[in-house]
């Protein structure tokens, strides 16, 4: 049982491998399917974006443990052009723009912690985690 | 508290499943308004679903509880677009709230008194098609020597046209004494405009300004539709256009100017297009149905002239107003 | 609602011809097509208007802007063939005065040939 591990993201394809390595985790942490399914469909997203806007990148996925808290830990991070309007961005109705960043709220809100740090020019790193209740 | 609804949800299924009544779906029914209420998102609704059907059943098949997994994570992107439709809801609201605090702002500031003249009666109307007005009125008196107006029409509607009025004001207000000739106000102001203004708004006015002891009144334009002058001795209306271009378009422009006398019982019209562009059913309206309008009130007082105008148009457009909608009228006392 | 924009380009003149209702849902469709060469130096163009019967506010709006754009590159422009109403408004704006207005009887830049 490791408590950290990756996806790099290359192609589509790695999209899924990210997806299933967050699902077989959130499981074994012992999230229901409606949190286990939420969780991978914030993976995807983020994994989607670093495909889409990066290029390449990287999901890392971690098991936490705080206090008396359990829960699963998402980076999502990139080496791409970065993002230049965060508040745009994290902005509902910015969705359906499709651009870079598309999708961010709808991550903030499947999952309970959100952290987002960019910088132009040199990458995008997000850091996200759901605890389990 | 999910734990209640579960249970709940679980004995209104039972029930419904045993006995197929409407009675049960009714009661389902104003269930699904608690879901909503406490925000429980349609793919938490499914999950309650499965695991309600799986203590009900428990030996049914695998097949049947992986596809209520398959269901979960085709719901999620529902459940993400209603919270998202939520806040903007929320956002919304938000913002009409502003939009009526600075329809207040505006009201305030553009707020402008009617000068009291002997011999001269006026009456004027402005209404916003929207929260926002584009049009703007402007009254300047000199003791009671003269009377001057302004009545210009910011083109574009909403927030932009109604900040873009709030310089005019302030342009109006920085006039010195002896610039308020109709020409050279408009000069001025011109100035102002062309150099505050981007390239797509424009500004019309029509700058009168009526003299007490010669009861002559000269005006200028600046692009804006020309104002009516009823004739109480002909009882006819004349049309006072004067030839300049609107505010805003070119740095230095020359107005013409132009006088006229006002004798007893004539009055004048200042409008925007917002009165003289009323879409009728078949149509705009024709300029002489406005001159109708003016002569079967013209021995009315000048407010009385200003609502019927008002109230007779936008009964022609069934009382939607599509743009600001502004006039003044000056009457000379018998 | 809809608007029609075409274009005929002869001999560096650039002629439009425009067809329909020029209001605030159909201006930014003119808008665009004058903004894509009103940058050009020493631009002449012509806009005929003879299939237009109407233009509000804001349409009136994309023609200064596109007046306002040609003059600052050295260029001119020349509106042909605007009906009485239209024609009417151009005065009343005093646009008249400083855009030339012409009527053409089937003039050279009849795009529908």
């Amino acid at each position: 049982m490791k408590d950290r591990s990756y996806v790099d993201i290359f192609t589509e394809w790695d999209i899924v491998a990210a997806r299933q390595l967050g699902r077989n985790e959130a499981k074994e942490i012992g999230f229901g399917t409606v949190d286990q399914a939420r969780i991978t469909t914030a993976i995807s997203e983020l994994a989607r974006n670093i495909y889409l806007y990066a290029g390449t990148g990287r999901i890392e996925i971690s098991r936490i443990h705080e206090k008396s808290l359990f829960g699963i830990s998402i980076v999502a991070s990139d080496q791409g052009p970065g993002i230049a309007d965060v508040r745009q961005v994290m902005n509902d109705g910015y969705t359906t723009s499709g651009g870079l960043g598309a999708g961010m709220p709808g991550v903030k809100r499947l999952m309970d912690e959100f952290d987002l740090v960019t910088k132009q020019g040199v990458g995008t790193t997000i850091t996200t985690i759901k605890w389990l209740r | 508290m999910p734990h209640e609804v579960e249970k709940q949800y679980k004995e209104i299924i039972e029930r419904y499943l045993h006995t197929q009544d409407e009675r049960d779906l009714y009661a389902g029914q104003k269930f699904s308004r608690r879901f909503i209420e406490k925000e429980i998102s349609p793919e938490e609704v499914i999950g309650i679903h499965k695991s309600a059907l799986k203590s009900l059943f428990p030996d049914e098949p695998n097949e049947l509880w992986h596809s209520f997994d398959f269901l979960i994570e085709m719901m999620i992107h529902y459940g993400l677009a209603l919270q998202e439709h939520q806040t903007l809801i929320r956002k919304q609201e938000e913002m009409d709230l502003e939009m009526k605090i600075a329809a207040q702002v505006q009201s305030t500031l553009l707020n402008t008194k009617v000068p009291e003249i002997p011999g001269l009666d006026i009456g004027f109307l402005t209404i916003p098609a929207k929260q926002m007005s584009g049009d703007y009125i402007y009254f300047l008196s000199e003791e009671e020597k003269s009377a001057s107006i302004a009545v210009a029409d910011v083109i574009g509607k909403g927030i932009p046209a109604a900040l873009c009025m709030s310089m005019i004001k302030f342009g109006m207000d920085s006039l010195q004494s002896d610039q308020s000739n109709p020409g050279k106000v408009l000069e001025v102001i011109n100035k102002i405009v062309e150099d505050s203004v981007t390239d797509s708004m424009f500004i019309s006015m029509f700058y009168g300004k009526y003299d007490t002891n010669s009861s002559v009144f000269s005006y200028a334009s600046a692009g804006h539709e020309p104002a009516l002058l009823y004739k109480a001795s002909r009882n006819n209306f004349v049309e006072l256009d004067a030839k300049g271009l609107l505010l805003g378009v070119q740095q230095t422009v020359r107005y013409e100017e132009r006088s006229i006398d006002l004798e007893a019982g004539d009055f004048i019209v200042m409008m925007t297009d917002g009165v003289t562009e009323t879409r009728a059913a078949e149509g705009f309206i024709d300029e002489d149905l406005i001159k109708e309008i003016l002569l079967s009130v013209k021995d009315k007082p000048a407010q009385e002239i200003a609502d019927a105008v008002f109230e007779q148009l936008t009964e022609l457009q069934n009382f939607q107003l599509l743009d600001d909608f502004t006039v003044v009228i000056l009457k000379k006392d018998y | 609602m809809n608007l029609q924009v075409e274009l005929v380009e002869k001999n560096e003149m650039y002629c439009f011809k425009v067809i329909g209702e020029i209001d605030a849902f159909t201006a930014p469709i003119l808008k665009k097509r004058l903004a894509a060469v009103q940058d050009i130096e020493g631009l002449y163009a012509e806009i005929d208007l003879s299939e237009v019967n109407y233009i509000d506010s804001t349409g009136l709006g994309v023609f200064i802007g596109f007046f306002k754009a040609i003059q600052a590159h050295g260029g001119s422009m020349k509106i042909t063939n605007a009906n009485a109403r239209l024609k009417r408004l151009f005065e009343i704006t005093g646009l008249d005065q400083i855009i030339d207005m012409e009527v053409k009887e089937g003039g050279n830049c009849d795009a529908t040939v």
